[in-house]
């Protein structure tokens, strides 16, 4: 407490050994695998895709699609409601708009005039569309806060379906537009994966879109990740925490607010992409991309842990694949009979997000942190190993 | 115990000052928050405001950061205009700032405090943290070993991964100096540096202030309630009352000018808590 | 200024219309009033609790949605009284409204706000699904003395159910700003929306003023999803369009100002013309926009006009940035 400027300044800023050592913890300190522990479930990660598709069953193969697509969303969002703080209801609807771009670009000519082009052009241009389309709605988030930012992007997500049914030549109106059929990267058709000729079927469409989509989501998760532990990431944070010292210190609201929409938007669009070629064929209503989807986005934010990066992926996998799960024994369920089955899913998954809200507000993550840190203690602490459990909580 | 020796007109003919506030008048509404006010800032000065609640001192700040607007005059930082511009471009402009009631950053730890503050000298965009490799990480890895140099000044280091928001009062004092001296100002505005603090931790502030208006070289300006302090550490004194400027000069003249006595000295007859020296 | 302009200029093509063909005008008038009679009681429902807890309250919609099934329940399949069932259902969502703010809402005090406005997007989604879970077969009306009945005023006819929207609509109103304005309650009711902590100084009980707030809340919710199950435009019937309905009223409440019950009746009325003047007169004058779907977003658009001009909304307390 008593000296708080011991050495002066002036001599150790050019001390050499003592910048080495300072330099080598950095660099330790900002390492993406910082133990071997995550280069081993890097690996294990890494095994299960590549093995997974091959042994699960067409039906989970399905759900694993559909929760790597909301991975990706879900990555997207948490770096514009983890880390930037500006909740948004309006996920949805760059999924749509991701969507119908990769279905007008890419569905053969003949269909609905489509433009027939390949999956990298339509892929790029979706995640240009929605990185324009957030820049115009990041603009009004500028000045629009908490509750009435969530009200706006609520009306922009019925605004954009409402223009989507109108733009007939996209999406084909009321009637909805189907995806392009096959998706090929050179000539490896992720539609009927077989790339060596390893097997003597190519396998099922589910299972490419599986390799296909998790790379994605693998990818999105480096870039955002990237993204928060450098420089626009703690720029963020700052907005979030306290925006006018943010701006204080040199961070442009403007900038930061406008650009977290900006790669969100891109990211929810992008997740469009393969949303779409995994329902094939898209209508442009509430029911397919509307309030529901937006709010599933943010309930894998915040089951999985609002503001880390592998909460939101493990978040995904548990709203992903609980409706699966609960059809799956729905049997063994008293009282559920087919007629109530997606009202029960609905109940599990409201009370899911509302229980998560109450008790485990950092979500998934937020539950291992704790962990973490209660065994850090014991550690440290012996005699305290009883008492922790009960009080927190 | 100031290292700087050029107090009140002892400066270089001719040399233009670093900060120059002219005429600075602050209305919300009607109530005239600050009243046609001019003074400057000389390189390497220790500069205090000092005035009763509600003065107008922090409205000074405000204005000095352009997070207000004032209607009238000017203030020109190397000769240019700070009016109307952004806040973040004040910290470009070599602008730091301490905060009366803490502006800290509270669920980011001590180091990712420090490293904000050198935002406006770093360059990673969106697109370079995206990638990271090579200039991101050249970056970062620079930035972070000064930082760590600032903490350890500081006595900082044991807390550099804690998130501030948990740390006791003082230590936050402490990172919030730490923050804006990363941000390798040309002018620091400590806001009641030392207010809430006990005897000993006055002492310790006061000297790091010394410390880095001396050896770093950077100009301040202090709001501070604690007269003593202020009479102790500043070249020279502006004494603000109900936004109008009652007096400025050297430290001796103002302690001795009847209006600064009777609107703040006379009034307060309990000085603040680190009053005794 | 601005304000008064667009205000003006919408007036003027109001009276444009009326002149064009007033039978149509006055018909699709009136339906308007009484949407905006149900927008009104929504909005009145998001403005009370954002008085009393600062957040926009989602679960709202679940409420009026899950007030007109419990309408339904005793109505159809107990056979009861059509106004008993309702101030039946009425008590049952005061209940519900009180249950989430002691056991869900009060211990998110001091969480982001975020984080609580996705909690009453929860509850909204949990009332949505019980509905699924428990009214499996339900008619697609509450049955009611008026269905299918209008009534006529010279050349112009209103659905009776419309009526009876309106004049409910107008009583309801009426007494919740007597009891706001001129009762003791009402003072309670003000002061703890301006500070908590002084109202709770001063003896007001603030825990009593908020448990308030949810029960009206929850009646009012039933008023509305009631007579929106009960067939009143725009005819959604008894089903989820009711939450559609219910959630054109978060417009309304951003347009009149977030906490102000006077400005949640004037932009629920606003929102209400408006609707009904788009769904009779869009594809006549503007068919570019579309065979339908632009009223459904004209509440947005409107909304959108008005935080451009006055981000406060029309009678809402604008708040104070500090640093």
């Amino acid at each position: 407490m008593a000296s708080t400027l011991a050495p002066p300044p002036a001599a150790d800023a050019t001390d050499p050994p003592n910048r080495s050592v300072l330099e080598a913890r950095a660099r330790r300190e900002i390492r993406l695998f910082p133990t071997p522990s995550y280069w081993v479930g890097a690996a294990v990660l890494l095994a299960l895709y590549l093995v997974l598709p091959l042994v699960l069953s067409d039906l989970w193969a399905n759900v694993l699609v559909l929760a790597g697509i909301t991975a990706i969303g879900g990555l997207g969002l948490n770096l514009l409601t983890g880390y930037a703080g500006q909740a948004s209801l309006g996920t949805a609807a760059f999924v749509g708009i991701g969507a119908f771009t990769a279905s007008y670009l890419g569905r053969a000519t003949d269909v609905n005039n489509g433009l027939g082009q390949p999956f990298v052009v339509y892929l790029i241009a979706a995640i240009l569309v929605g990185a324009a389309v957030g820049f115009l709605v990041g603009l009004p988030a500028l000045r629009l806060r908490g509750s009435y930012l969530v009200i706006v992007t609520l009306g922009f997500l019925f605004v954009t379906t409402y223009v989507l049914t109108q733009w007939k030549t996209v999406s084909n109106g009321n009637l909805g537009a189907p995806m392009p059929v096959g998706v090929q990267i050179g000539s490896i058709d992720f539609t009927s994966f077989d790339v060596f000729g390893m097997r003597d079927t190519p396998l099922g469409r589910n299972q490419g879109l599986f390799y296909l989509v998790w790379i994605f989501v693998a990818i999105t998760a480096l870039l955002v990740k990237n993204i928060v532990r450098s420089r626009p990431g703690r720029a963020l944070q700052a907005v979030r925490d306290r925006d006018v010292a943010a701006e204080i210190v040199g961070v442009s609201l403007f900038r930061y607010k406008v650009g977290a929409f900006v790669v969100s938007s891109a990211i929810g669009a992008m997740a469009g992409v393969f949303y779409g070629l995994y329902i094939q064929y898209l209508t442009p209503n509430q029911q397919s991309i509307g309030l529901t989807l937006s709010v599933q986005f943010l309930a894998v934010i915040i089951v999985g842990g609002i503001g880390t990066v592998y909460g939101t992926v493990v978040g995904a996998v548990i709203i992903g694949g609980l409706p699966t799960i609960i059809n799956e024994f729905s049997n063994h369920i008293p009282y559920l009979t087919a007629s109530t089955v997606s009202a029960f899913q609905g109940i599990v998954f409201a009370l899911l997000l509302v229980v998560t809200l109450l008790l485990e507000p950092w979500g998934f993550a937020g539950a291992v942190r704790r962990f973490k840190t209660r065994k850090l203690r014991r550690t440290m602490v012996p005699g305290s190993a009883g008492s922790t459990g009960a009080t927190t909580g | 115990m100031t290292a700087t020796e050029h107090a009140f007109g002892s400066g270089p003919a001719g040399t233009p000052p670093l900060l120059e506030v002219s005429e600075v008048t602050l209305r919300f509404g009607g109530v005239t928050a600050l009243s046609s006010v001019s003074f400057d800032v000389r390189e390497g000065e220790l500069f205090a405001i000092i005035g009763p609640n509600g003065a107008g001192k922090t409205s000074i700040f405000n204005c000095l950061n352009a997070v207000y607007r004032p209607q009238e005059g000017h203030i020109r930082l190397d000769g240019v205009d700070l009016v109307g511009k952004r806040p973040s471009t004040t910290a470009h402009m070599g602008v730091a700032r301490t905060f009366q009631n803490l502006a800290l950053f509270k669920n980011l730890d001590v180091i990712d405090n420090l490293m904000l503050g050198r935002h406006h000298i770093m360059r990673t965009g969106f697109l370079k943290g995206m990638l990271w490799v090579g200039w991101a990480k050249r970056e970062e890895i620079r930035n972070r070993v000064r930082c760590d140099e600032i903490a350890e000044t500081l006595g900082l280091t044991p807390y550099r991964r804690v998130p501030v928001g948990i740390l006791p009062y003082g230590v936050q004092k402490r990172i919030e100096i730490g923050r804006a001296l990363a941000m390798e100002p040309r002018l620091l505005l400590l806001d009641e540096p030392v207010a809430g603090m006990n005897l000993d931790e006055t002492e310790d502030m006061a000297r790091a202030i010394c410390q880095i208006n001396g050896e770093l070289g950077v100009a301040m300006i202090l709001v501070e309630h604690d007269m003593h302090l202020v009479m102790d550490i500043a070249d020279r004194v502006l004494a603000l009352d109900f936004g109008v400027p009652i007096a400025l000069g050297p430290v001796d003249e103002i302690r001795d000018d009847p209006r600064v006595i009777e609107a703040y000295l006379g009034q307060a007859s309990t000085p603040g808590p680190g009053a005794a020296s | 200024m601005v304000l008064a302009g667009v205000g003006v200029v919408l007036l003027a093509i109001l009276v444009f219309l009326a002149f064009d063909g007033p039978q149509k005008f006055f018909t699709l008038f009136a339906a308007g009033i009484a949407l905006g009679a149900v927008y009104a009681l929504v909005c009145l429902g998001f403005v009370v609790i954002y008085r009393a807890t600062g957040i926009v309250n989602f679960a709202q919609v679940g409420m009026v949605v899950f007030g007109a099934f419990v309408t339904y329940n005793a109505v159809y399949t107990w056979g009861w009284n059509f106004w008993l069932s309702m101030l039946f259902s009425a008590a049952v969502l005061a209940v519900i409204g009180i249950g989430f703010e002691r056991f869900a809402l009060r211990r998110m005090t001091g969480k982001p706000i975020f984080s609580i406005i996705l909690l009453t997007i929860g509850l909204y989604l949990l009332l949505q699904s019980l509905i699924g879970a428990i009214w499996t077969n339900a008619k697609d009306t509450i049955p009611n003395p008026w269905i299918g009945k209008t009534v006529s005023l010279g050349s112009v006819n209103i659905l009776q159910v419309d009526v009876v929207t309106m004049v409910l609509g107008a009583a309801v109103l009426a007494s919740f700003f007597a009891l706001f304005r001129y009762t003791k309650v009402g003072l309670g009711m003000r002061a703890t929306a301006i500070d908590q902590e002084a109202a709770l100084a001063q003896g007001i009980s603030v825990p009593g003023i908020v448990a308030l707030s949810w029960a009206i809340a929850g009646a009012v919710a039933v008023i509305a999803g009631t007579m929106l199950g009960s067939g009143a435009t725009p005819k959604v019937g008894l089903g989820l369009g009711i939450s559609a309905v219910a959630l054109q009223a978060l417009p309304a409440m951003v347009i009149g100002g977030l906490d102000s019950p006077i400005g949640a009746v004037i932009g629920g009325l606003v929102i209400g013309v408006a609707y009904e003047m788009a769904v009779g007169y869009q594809t006549q004058y503007i068919p570019s926009l579309g065979t339908s779907g632009f009223a459904d977003v004209l509440p947005y658009l409107l909304m959108v006009l008005v935080l451009l001009i006055r981000p406060s909304g029309l009678f809402g307390t604008r708040d104070v940035q500090r640093v």
